[in-house]
């Protein structure tokens, strides 16, 4: 037989659950990021798709005389493949050349059919460049093409081809570490500020809908906080498991080189990391909508719920500023007080568990929180009993002397 | 002494400055319907939800089905709030299996169960409408139902009439007294003396927060005395010197309240002096009125009224 506590709490937490998923508002609830993900998508194409485009047009023109066009070709065309996409200098342009190069040179600038960068013309061993504004870079690149061109001219038949191997580290590196300790902090923050809020309005709906007076009658508050705090935790964890499941397959559908820098992400705990994770993401959640549920337990109009929001937000900022030094600093009294701290303390363990290699502070940890989850209940339901019904709590004391 | 459902002693809650409640006491037999009268703010709902645990006295003892700890027993008890509330977005059928639940019945037996007494209540067809299509009154049978749907052994009603239609309220007394055949005990709070007349085999009249008497409704009705409404055979104007004082004449008939010493006396001196009878009725005054009296009275009194 389940305590009464317990059978009570899940009975309302069954009610909200129920109540909350099986609406139209909660499919739009659910699939929200995915217009965050849409807004992020089409930002960062267009962005691209601007970029690129100015890009394309831009050029370096290198004027030569005609026989010595295809060396200058050559050998950008190995120069160039030891640039990644993104540092790429603008595509070379090979001009021929006139009687009053100079003149001929700075006329490029002015052509209506290129933007010219920089524009190299003279002897290679002595060239002159011209470049813009801004295009120190570029003007260095023409510079280098004409001394390597010179070089394979002087020297030729001399070649280094080289054998190329892919190597993974065994150990995650230090900064890997450091990544996933803060990238985890902000993952719980991130889930956590997302889902939490919702415990604010639960007991004001209750207030409005005058079934508060039924529950309080037939279930001690205590059970009635933690029941409704747990309903909200389903609908929460619902849209975890949804995009969870997601996300964690995304790293099949990447590209081979991102999954492996994703894989330098390693952590100090080992494979136990992601059980610890979901863990804390939990304590977090609970602990956080605990306090909410409390406080939005005590405003009695939906103006006062809306002005909660605010002090809200804040403080889970709070919280992950505190966590996120922590993450960056595991050796600091910062990460320490983070750790203790009941509120920041999920996100600044989860940051422990990437940072150090120990298991049993996670246990304290666990049930540290958890008593933490336990006294913000209570405290929240006493002072709902004493703000809202205008009571004592039960003397249980009196039991044993009766 | 017969067992107590309920029982409470001098129990006091203040707001703020305010003695909502001074000093109340009761004492609920099992399986009596109970009734709690009094004016509006006089602190009925209050010591109601004393007595269920929802709040905390300030003062005072009370006892909930053998237990001090109300909230021990509370799968044992049913309630209806004065403030109506249930889920607008629940079904009827759901509602009260809900409520089952939050006292202990599994959610399929207070399905069931929840059919049957929206059938016997005539609201068989509304079992799968939603609460928000219901009216006013239905909603407040639904939430009804949904206290008693675990069957409790104290069943407690905060105004249980108000907002209901004639027929509803008609409903409603049968589902009392059934409740009662059960073997439930009902204490409901009423400021409506026509229902607690009818129902309430004892009564507790509490005003400015304290009981101001406690009996059956025949002893509060006793309280006041007999009237009498006497039409003479032939009417004139020396009778008014033989009645009592308050003798008021009406339409050909004297209304007046029988003295202590009873009406035989006076009766044998007006047939002597030739009034004769034509018409003659003694009655007790209606609950109603003992009501006044009583409120009325110890407003300005400081103890309170009981009869032994």
């Amino acid at each position: 037989m389940m305590p009464r506590f317990l059978r009570h709490a899940l009975t309302i937490a069954r009610r909200d659950l129920k109540a909350t998923v099986m609406t139209p508002t909660f499919l739009l609830f659910l699939l929200s990021p995915l217009l965050m993900i849409g807004f992020v998508v089409i930002g960062g194409l267009s962005g691209q798709a601007a970029g690129a485009a100015g890009e394309a047009r831009q050029v370096i023109v290198a004027i030569a005389p005609a026989g010595q066009q295809d060396a200058l070709r050559a050998t950008d065309r190995e120069l160039r493949s030891v640039f990644t996409r993104d540092s790429a200098r603008p595509r070379l342009r090979l001009e021929t050349q006139q009687a009053d190069t100079a003149k001929q040179a700075r006329a490029v600038f002015d052509s209506d059919t290129m933007e010219a960068a920089a524009v190299l013309y003279g002897p290679l061993d002595r060239p002159t460049v011209l470049r813009r504004a801004g295009a120190e870079a570029e003007g260095r690149y023409l510079a280098a093409l004409a001394a390597q061109t010179l070089r394979a001219e002087h020297a030729a038949g001399i070649r280094s081809i080289a054998h190329f191997e892919t190597v993974a580290r065994e150990a995650p590196t230090v900064s890997g570490r450091g990544q996933a300790a803060y990238f985890s902090t902000f993952a719980i923050f991130l889930v956590t500020l997302m889902l939490s809020g919702q415990a604010v309005g639960a007991m004001a709906e209750e207030r409005s809908n005058k079934v508060i007076e039924i529950l309080a009658a037939a279930v001690p508050l205590e059970s009635v906080f933690f029941g409704k705090l747990l309903g909200a935790f389903g609908s929460a964890l619902l849209f975890v498991a949804f995009w969870g499941t997601l996300v964690a397959n995304l790293p099949k559908l990447m590209p081979a080189g991102l999954a492996g820098a994703l894989s330098d992400l390693s952590v100090a705990v080992g494979p136990i990391f992601p059980l610890l994770l979901i863990g804390y993401f939990v304590m977090a959640y609970l602990l956080q909508s605990a306090v909410f549920l409390g406080v939005g337990s005590l405003a009695s109009t939906q103006r006062e719920i809306q002005m909660l929001s605010l002090p809200i937000t804040i403080f889970q900022f709070a919280m992950f500023g505190m966590a996120s030094y922590a993450a960056g600093n595991p050796e600091s009294w910062v990460a320490t007080a983070a750790q203790v701290v009941p509120f920041s303390s999920p996100m600044a363990m989860a940051a422990r568990a990437a940072n150090a290699p120990e298991l049993w502070p996670h246990a304290i940890a666990f049930a540290w929180q958890g008593l933490w989850v336990a006294i913000t209940l209570t405290i929240a339901a006493r002072l709902f009993r004493r703000g809202v019904l205008k009571s004592a709590s039960p003397k249980r004391g009196k039991r044993a002397a009766a | 002494m017969q067992e107590l459902a309920v029982s409470a002693s001098g129990l006091v809650k203040r707001f703020g400055d305010r003695r909502a409640v001074d000093g109340v006491g009761i004492a609920v037999p099992k399986g009596l319907i109970y009734g709690v009268l009094g004016p509006n703010g006089a602190g009925k709902t209050t010591t109601l939800r004393m007595l269920l645990g929802i709040i905390e006295p300030d003062e005072g003892e009370r006892t909930l089905l053998g237990s001090r700890f109300p909230r021990d027993e509370s799968d044992r008890v049913g309630y209806l709030p004065e403030e109506r509330g249930l889920y607008p977005n629940m079904k009827c059928r759901e509602a009260i299996a809900f409520m089952g639940a939050l006292r202990g019945l599994p959610w399929n037996t207070g399905r069931q169960r929840a059919g049957a007494l929206l059938e016997s209540a005539g609201l068989g067809h509304a079992a799968d409408d939603k609460i928000r299509k219901l009216s006013k009154g239905m909603a407040q049978l639904v939430q009804l139902l949904g206290s008693v749907v675990h069957e409790p052994d104290l069943l407690v009603l905060d105004e249980p009439f108000s907002g209901l239609d004639p027929v509803n309220q008609e409903r409603l007394e049968l589902l009392i007294r059934a409740q009662r055949d059960r073997g439930a005990t009902i204490l409901f709070s009423t400021h409506v003396m026509a229902h607690a007349e009818r129902l309430c085999e004892r009564i507790s009249v509490i005003a400015g927060g304290q009981v101001r008497f406690e009996g059956t409704v025949d002893e509060a009705r006793a309280l006041l005395p007999l009237r009498a409404r006497y039409t003479p055979h032939q009417d004139a104007d020396a009778i008014a010197a033989m009645l009592p004082a308050d003798a008021v004449r009406q339409e050909g008939s004297w209304r007046f309240t029988v003295p202590d010493g009873g009406i035989e006396a006076l009766l044998v001196r007006l047939i002597d002096a030739g009034h004769g009878i034509s018409g003659l009725s003694i009655e007790r005054p209606g609950l109603h009125d003992a009501f006044v009296r009583i409120v009325g009275a110890d407003a300005m009194a400081d103890q309170p009224e009981t009869v032994a």
